[in-house]
């Protein structure tokens, strides 16, 4: 993947796993089909002729609008699941995402004040887990998803191990 | 009492479990106890007002059981008063301070003295009456809400702050419970009232009023609707209910410093003093609404661990309030408080830079020229420098803003970047701090200043964390070379002292020889 303008140059930007695709993709379609559907609702009743009062028009067009921007959604989710990096250095960690609005952060090890790892339905069943970090900042919303177990676990280990040599109070 | 074993490891032989002043649970309860008179009151009251009888004829038979009923319902509150204010105890010993509440749902808080990021002793109206206060204090461990003592007579609060405080800057250690004194302290500026109340009149919050009276005048004329003005008087009670609790809260603003850190008094009916130690100011920001730039006005805010947690609003506003209006120099007096070492040679030109200034004066970094379109107001005035010690961070054009965030108070960064500003090759740096009312932002830098920096950034916050190696802040300030420095010198105040000979007049020179 290409170095974005605001990464940091000479980064070696580890990926989270392909198969977050999937996870992703049951996100998607839980979220997204879910409104489309109850968005078609009016369009099936006024055309059983129960409804009059959505014209034909509106009752085409929502749910329409709504499909093509699920369908943009979805063809995104691939390339912003590849834009998804993190790269542990000396004494911080990166986390980038993000294609349109993109977004670097750097989490030093000695603020994190303890390290999440969570495991969805989905994720399990594709061996997969979320590392989330929190510092004594709300505002750090450092969530690594798609990662695949082992490297988790690995992941977390040494986090907490690097937190640990460099714990910083407040 | 068996409750003394109740944290392992700690010697048990100092600080012994003491209860709050019996009246607290009344002066905490009062309202409980009003409500319940306003409900058996209200109607007797109105009842004598329109001149009928007393009592409602229809409850003649019924009276004695609702005398029954009221006077049962007295005395359960009465019983449940005397019941929380038993299983209410708290103890100091060992670095912790513990508290126990609850007789149905037991808690006990503990929280570590030497994580104590700020303490506060408040007085409400009724509380004052009794000469009663409240101790409060925000600890750093992951606990969501502050740890409240209530109440305590006045003298034994501040005593107690003392106590808490020596302990957690480790000028007192070891197991005895000698007192701690008081250290002492120096005013350093005071809100004078006619400044408060100038200050509210020129507030954003009045030119809406403003803006509405006219507003509504003219819809009436139009309309010829005259009860139409009749909705505004909600709307009127409640402006004056927010003046009048600025005014309340900012009466009598007092800043003070002493080598336990700086301390905040204000309050006209019910009074707070605020202790914030030193290093304990994650972030802080100086404004200036526009019409505040007749008098040279500012108003300074800052983010302290737990107190943006405070659910009421009104209260955190009070509480991180670090000066509600203030000049210049006043300003710089406690800029140079909460930052004693600015890490510049000329302070004084950076920092008015930082709050006045437009374009490079001052060392600041602005927006680059080429995207003024994305702020064309303020792309002269965005912008950052940094100094040795702390990262100012300038925006608005009419309001006016610098955040300034100690370099060692830095937790996380990310830079941010939107389609729009990538066509601009500009982008955002957020800092994180903890909650509160400064969200630090340098808003559409230069995309290789901004990337520089943020490396930049990270590796001074690392330098200074290293140089920041205990939360006993006296341990940091007078390092010495023994191996325990606090254990091995006499427990008494050489040391304070000898701190605040150190930074106070120091700082005072700095910004004004």
């Amino acid at each position: 993947m290409r170095t974005e303008a605001i990464d940091p140059p000479g980064i070696e930007w580890r990926r989270v796993s392909p198969k977050y695709v999937t996870v992703r993709l049951v996100e998607w379609a839980l979220g997204n089909l879910l409104t489309v559907g109850v968005l078609s609702v009016p369009l099936i009743l006024v055309q059983l002729g129960w409804w009059r009062w959505p014209p034909l028009w509106l009752a085409i067009s929502v749910p329409a609008a709504m499909l093509v921007l699920a369908l943009w959604r979805l063809v995104l989710i691939p390339r912003q699941v590849r834009a998804i990096g993190y790269a542990e250095r000396d004494d911080d960690l990166l986390i980038r995402r993000g294609i349109f609005f993109q977004r670097t952060m750097v989490v030093p090890y000695g603020r994190m004040q303890y390290v999440d790892v969570s495991v969805g339905p989905v994720e399990r069943g594709l061996g997969l887990c979320t590392l989330k970090l929190h510092t004594a900042s709300a505002g750090t919303n450092a969530q690594l998803p798609g990662l695949p177990a082992a490297e988790g676990a690995r992941l977390r280990e040494q986090l907490s191990a690097r937190g640990e040599a460099r714990l910083a109070g407040l | 009492m068996t409750l003394q074993d109740a944290a392992p490891g700690t010697p048990s032989s100092d600080g012994d479990w003491l209860r709050v002043h019996p009246a607290s649970p009344f002066v905490r309860g009062w309202v409980a106890l009003a409500a319940v008179g306003y409900f058996f009151g209200r109607e007797t009251f109105e009842r004598m007002l329109q001149g009928r009888d007393l009592i409602d004829p229809n409850l003649n038979g019924r009276a004695p059981l609702l005398l029954f009923g009221g006077i049962a319902l007295l005395l359960l509150t009465v019983a449940g008063f005397i019941l929380s204010w038993y299983f209410t105890r708290y103890q100091v010993a060992g670095g912790y301070v513990r508290v126990n509440t609850g007789f149905l749902f037991r808690q006990q808080r503990q929280a570590r003295l030497d994580r104590v990021q700020a303490i506060d002793i408040v007085q409400p109206l009724l509380a004052r009456i009794f000469g009663l206060a409240e101790l409060k204090f925000e600890v750093a461990d992951a606990s969501e809400s502050a740890v409240r003592l209530a109440y305590l007579r006045l003298d034994d609060a501040k005593q107690l702050r003392a106590t808490i405080l020596a302990r957690a800057s480790g000028a007192v250690t070891g197991p005895d419970i000698a007192p701690a004194p008081e250290a002492p302290e120096y005013p350093v500026l005071s809100v004078p009232p006619q400044r408060l109340v100038g200050s509210l009149i020129l507030s954003e919050q009045s030119v809406f009023i403003l803006l509405g009276a006219v507003a509504s005048v003219v819809l009436s004329t139009l309309t010829e609707n005259r009860a139409f003005f009749l909705y505004l008087i909600p709307a009127a009670l409640g402006l004056a209910a927010t003046y009048w609790s600025s005014f309340n809260k900012g009466y009598n603003f007092t800043a003070a410093i002493s080598p336990d850190g700086i301390r905040l008094r204000y309050g006209l009916l019910d009074t707070q003093a605020q202790t914030l130690p030193p290093n304990r100011i994650q972030a802080l920001r100086v404004v200036q609404p526009p019409l505040w730039r007749m008098f040279g006005w500012y108003r300074m805010q800052v983010n302290v661990a737990g107190y943006g947690l405070v659910g009421n609003g009104a209260e955190a506003g009070s509480r991180t309030t670090l000066l509600p209006v203030g000049s210049k120099s006043d300003v710089m007096r406690m800029l140079s408080l909460v930052l004693p070492d600015p890490g510049t040679d000329q302070p004084e030109r950076v920092f008015t830079a930082g709050l006045d200034g437009l374009d490079s004066d001052g060392g600041f970094v602005t927006t680059p020229r080429r995207a003024r379109f994305l702020a064309p107001l303020g792309w002269r005035r965005n912008g950052f420098a940094a100094t040795g010690t702390a990262l100012l961070l300038r925006s608005g054009r009419w309001w006016h803003q610098l955040v300034v965030v100690p370099h060692q108070r830095t937790q996380s960064m990310a830079l941010e970047q939107g389609p729009l500003a990538r066509l601009f090759r500009v982008a955002d740096l957020v800092l994180h701090t903890t909650a509160g009312p400064v969200s630090p932002r340098l808003i559409q830098a230069d995309e290789q200043e901004a990337l520089q920096l943020f490396d930049a950034q990270a590796a001074r916050a690392r330098e200074a964390r290293k140089r920041q190696t205990s939360e006993q802040w006296l341990a940091q300030v007078a390092p010495t070379p023994v191996v325990e420095p606090v254990e091995t010198e006499p427990v008494e105040t050489p040391d304070l002292d000898k701190l605040d000979h150190q930074t106070y007049p120091k700082q005072e020179d700095r910004h004004h020889g």
